[in-house]
């Protein structure tokens, strides 16, 4: 009887520790608070969290701020003594701001011994940072971030209309405009519809279009050769692609179509193709927010008809601040440990997120048709990279889309946008004492 | 009678675009977008901001009406007595226009870049992140319009009655509380209901100085503009939620306005 | 004033100091959470700042800030802008207040719940009404175009037009503004001496003369209040602006707080950036000058 009974209890007690077995055995950490953005995909997050809380009886609080407030938040406290966040959550863009000032921990400074599993994709290192180059790089660079969530776009396109109109989803740009030639029917139908407003969707958009074509903003950041090159013939042609595509295949107004009027005219069954981040798939798939439910597939961005496929990163990366005690550094390090492997990336995925592994995106997940999205990822992940690297990034950034806007909306010619584009960033690097200069004009 | 019309037509006007907002609130998103006419409608929108983990929307409404109630009372307290000051006590030129001016010009200052400093000054304080430090900071951008304001209605005010009270012996204290105070209930309404509602909607200074334990209405409505893509219908519904209780507020405190300074009114 | 004797008593006391104590907490407060935001504010605006190691170093560069000023290529579109956008605004909004507080002056019931209705607009968040009236304004699907459907008008693009957009905002904060104008010109209406206006009429005046030369200049103080501050507001409008249109299409919608957000802000020049909100105040005087210049050339 005795030998029964133990081998039950044996049996309960393996069965009831298996059970609460973490993804990762991180052991007892502090309490900690994590600087969220307000995104479509906080609801995987937050899942995912409760699920850490769970597992490991560790508790994690989430400081949910609209996307502006972030930047905000995060500058205040770590330019301040601190102490408010634990660990907080950039958008690619402001890193290097970070990075700079020196708020941050390198992560080899809270544990020696720590590195990132190998199936953890770097997104073109942005999580890395070289301080002599000053630029973001694993080549002798420290791990200061890792990525919670990378964005790229992809070519969104509705498969039912496509296959009536016996149009294949469209590789290259001129396929791109053969495609509209017969499905854009305003003011019924857009064939294509692209981001035009100014400043970042504009840059953000078009820079896919710019990089296909083998086109630079500047000749070398990375060594320091801040040579402006943005005005080169390689870009006017993407540009002028760029705003044929807009004019012919979308609606009128295309200097004022945001991220929001992309979706809302792809939901609403208005525009049949469009350019668009992939961590937008998950609202074509909810009834309550589009009338396309199950029509809407996506391959990776068109490319240049001569050129190569190209795609610009918008990540998300969990950094933790220098100014914090040493407990709470390596507890938000456990819990990025923990986020990192297999099974938590495995789960972030199924809550609807966008997992970083190669493994889970090579998973059984892809024959779920929920993540037919994951072939079309992959792949651009091949050729997606890091763009405006810089500390003048924003400036830059805000340069470029104005003149870009003014191209599109025909207050100028391509060749004069792209030339006055050019004078502005250059004037932007000299006063930032960076090696500089201009290329040769374009035709105006 | 064109007066009538044209009333009519503000009203339509003022009110039109609430009640789309409205009508908005219990739409599906798809039927937002699509501006829909014919939907059927939801309570959902209700349900995430009232109920879900992501908005504390009753506890924003609690910390805004807190706030809001004690900076305008402040701000009409010590702002009415620095008006009244000024105006009737003849002090120095330089007294009154370098005090008004000093206001005006704060006042010109935008906030995001006052808001800075604040920051650094509550956290050595260790308020951040307090009602206390909302409170301090709406009175101090909404004091330069109140004393402005109550100026201005009390210039309105025929000086003879003031003198009259004097003769009849009335000390200045009781002048100001029995005579004055009562003839400028409507100037203390709209200064008032003015500066409850700037306290109220204030966006930028609530965004800096507290985290989400203490977060205002503004700032958890805008947790609804996602990074690309605005929630329409839980940001309509959150408008309407965070209309109603202001109104309420506003009603009552306009009663005890009222009654409160016509008391001890003396003819 | 009164004779001053050394008071005896605590009530006494109250009411000799009256004149110090009703102004000195306004002072005092005031002074204490405005004086160092003001110095930070000036010492910014002549410097570069910079951040390494977590610590921040300041350097004295006024030239260098006041040639970003000169060089900065959409700055002279946001100063044209905005001058435009608050004088259509105010302007528009000061008429309209004022003659709804007059007719509303004298109904004889249910002034109240008008007082009360009027309130709605200037309750609504700021985001909302930004993100609503986008909705509204949207060429494909919102209200406005849906309107003009009905009545056989095509689709106008209200947003996405460089012509249009600035306009488009500033009809916005007409809604959104014209209340707070209202509310303090009502305030002001209802104070008004019947007595005087009751002589007018006696006298035989017109209406619009009783309107022009009793009414006004007793509603004078009142109006200048309304329109200094609802001018200074409009000169730092920002939460309809960025979310209608974010400065565009181009910079047709540009104003210098959208421009100040970018540059101080997103761009993290926080030099520079002091130096355009010190440009922002020396504008507001200057517009406000003018407008006094021109209103004594009117009143002549």
């Amino acid at each position: 009887m005795s030998r029964i009974t133990t081998f039950v209890a044996a049996f309960a007690l393996c069965a009831a520790a298996h059970a609460a077995t973490p993804f990762v055995d991180v052991g007892k950490q502090e309490p900690i608070t994590i600087l969220t953005p307000s995104t479509p995909w906080l609801p995987a997050f937050t899942k995912i969290v409760e699920t850490y809380e769970e597992q490991t009886g560790n508790k994690v609080k989430l400081d949910v701020n609209p996307f502006g407030a972030v930047l905000e938040k995060a500058r205040n406290d770590l330019r301040g003594s601190g102490g408010a966040y634990d660990a907080v959550l950039l958008d690619t863009q402001w890193t290097i701001e970070m990075y700079e000032g020196g708020f941050l921990s390198p992560f080899a400074d809270i544990d020696s011994a720590f590195t990132p599993p190998k199936e953890l994709l770097t997104y073109d290192d942005s999580g890395y940072w070289n301080e002599q180059k000053r630029w973001r790089t694993s080549k002798g660079g420290k791990l200061m971030a890792f990525t919670v969530l990378g964005n790229v776009p992809v070519w969104y396109y509705r498969t039912d209309v496509l296959k009536d109109a016996g149009v294949a989803p469209p590789k290259t740009i001129p396929e791109v405009l053969a495609s509209c030639a017969k499905l854009n029917k305003p003011p019924s139908t857009y064939g294509a519809v692209l981001r035009g407003e100014r400043g970042n969707p504009i840059r953000y958009e078009w820079q896919q279009w710019m990089l296909s074509r083998g086109a630079t903003v500047v000749r070398d950041a990375e060594n320091g050769d801040f040579t402006v090159t943005i005005n080169s013939p390689q870009s006017k042609a993407a540009l002028d692609d760029y705003i044929e595509v807009a004019k012919k295949c979308g609606p009128p107004n295309p200097g004022a179509v945001g991220q929001g009027d992309v979706i809302q005219l792809l939901s609403t069954g208005k525009a049949v193709q469009g350019q668009l981040v992939l961590a937008a798939w998950a609202n074509f798939q909810d009834p309550k927010k589009s009338a396309v439910v199950g029509k809407i597939a996506v391959v990776p961005l068109p490319r240049a008809a001569d050129g190569k496929t190209a795609a610009v990163i918008g990540n998300w990366n969990y950094a933790i601040p220098k100014g914090i005690s040493p407990a709470k550094k390596k507890s938000a390090l456990a819990f990025a440990k923990w986020l990192m492997s297999y099974d938590a990336q495995y789960a972030f995925a199924k809550a609807g997120g966008i997992p970083n592994r190669t493994d889970v995106l090579a998973s059984d997940l892809t024959k779920d048709p929920n993540f037919s999205w994951m072939p079309a990822y992959l792949e651009t992940l091949k050729t997606a990279r890091q763009e405006l690297g810089y500390a003048e990034g924003a400036q830059v950034e805000q340069a470029l889309g104005l003149r870009l806007n003014q191209a599109l909306i025909g207050e100028m010619s391509s060749g004069k946008a792209l030339n006055q584009a050019a004078q502005d960033i250059k004037d932007i690097f000299e006063k930032n004492k960076r090696k500089t200069g201009l290329g040769p004009p374009l035709p105006e | 009678m064109t007066g009538w019309v044209l009333v009519v037509l503000a009203l339509c006007v003022v009110v039109g675009p609430f009640l789309w907002i409205f009508m908005t609130s219990f739409k599906t998103q798809i039927d937002i977008l699509s501006g829909a006419w014919a939907f059927t409608p939801t309570l959902d929108a209700y349900a995430d901001v009232l109920l879900s983990k992501r908005s504390d929307f009753g506890h924003a409404v609690y910390t805004s009406a807190i706030v809001a109630t004690a900076s305008t009372a402040i701000v009409l307290v010590i702002g009415t007595l620095a008006a009244y000051s000024l105006y009737r006590f003849a002090w120095p030129r330089w007294v009154t226009a370098g005090f008004l001016g000093w206001t005006l010009a704060l006042h010109m200052i935008p906030v995001i870049t006052l808001v800075g400093p604040w920051y650094l000054i509550f956290k050595e304080l260790g308020l951040y992140d307090t009602r206390t430090a909302l409170v301090l900071t709406h009175v101090t951008i909404n004091l330069p319009m109140a004393v402005w304001l109550m100026m201005a209605f009390m210039r309105t005010l025929p000086p003879e009655i003031e003198e009259a009270a004097v003769v009849d012996g009335c000390s200045p204290v009781q002048a100001f509380l029995r005579v004055t105070l009562p003839l400028l209930v409507p100037g203390f309404i709209a200064t008032g209901v003015l500066t409850f509602i700037f306290s109220w909607n204030d966006f930028a200074i609530a965004l800096a100085l507290t985290s989400q334990q203490n977060a205002t209405v503004p700032v958890v409505v805008s947790k609804f503009a996602n990074d690309y893509e605005v929630l329409h219908a839980q940001m309509a519904a959150s408008s309407v939620l965070a209309t109603l209780p202001a109104l309420v507020l506003m009603f009552i405190g306009q009663r005890f306005i009222v009654q409160g300074l016509t008391m001890g009114a003396v003819k | 004033m009164i004779a001053v004797r050394r008071p005896r008593t605590l009530a006494g006391w109250i009411n000799a100091t009256f004149r110090h104590w009703s102004l000195l907490p306004a002072v005092i407060l005031f002074a204490a959470l405005t004086a160092y935001p003001a110095v930070d504010l000036a010492r910014m605006s002549v410097s570069t700042i910079t951040w390494q190691g977590a610590q921040d170093f300041w350097t004295f560069t006024p030239r260098r800030n006041f040639e970003a000023l000169m060089s900065d290529p959409s700055l002279s579109a946001a100063v044209v802008n905005t001058l435009v956008f608050v004088a259509a605004a105010v302007v528009v909004e000061m008429v309209l207040g004022l003659a709804l507080a007059l007719l509303v002056g004298r109904m004889v019931r249910g002034k109240g719940a008008m007082r009360t209705i009027m309130i709605v607009p200037i309750l609504v968040p700021a985001v909302a009404i930004g993100s609503m009236f986008k909705l509204m304004y949207n060429y494909d699907f919102g209200l406005f175009n849906q309107a003009l459907a009905v009545v056989g008008l095509g689709p106008v693009s209200w947003l996405g037009s460089p012509s249009l957009a600035l306009w488009s905002v500033v009809i916005v904060d007409i809604w959104h503004w014209t209340p707070f104008v209202f509310l303090i010109m009502f305030a002001a209406v209802e104070g008004l001496p019947q007595d005087v206006i009751e002589a007018g009429h006696v006298d035989g005046a017109s209406p619009w003369q009783l309107l022009r030369y009793v009414t006004l200049p007793l509603l004078m103080p009142a109006l200048t209040v309304a329109f200094l501050f609802r001018s200074i507001l409009a000169f730092k409008a920002f939460d309809e602006v960025y979310l209608l249109t974010g400065g565009g299409p181009g910079t047709s919608s540009e104003l210098l707080s959208l421009h100040l957000y970018r540059v101080f802000f997103e761009q993290n020049q926080l030099g520079y950036g002091a130096l355009l909100s010190v440009l922002t105040m020396v504008a507001i005087l200057t517009a406000l000058a003018l407008g006094r210049r021109v209103a004594r050339k009117v009143r002549r």
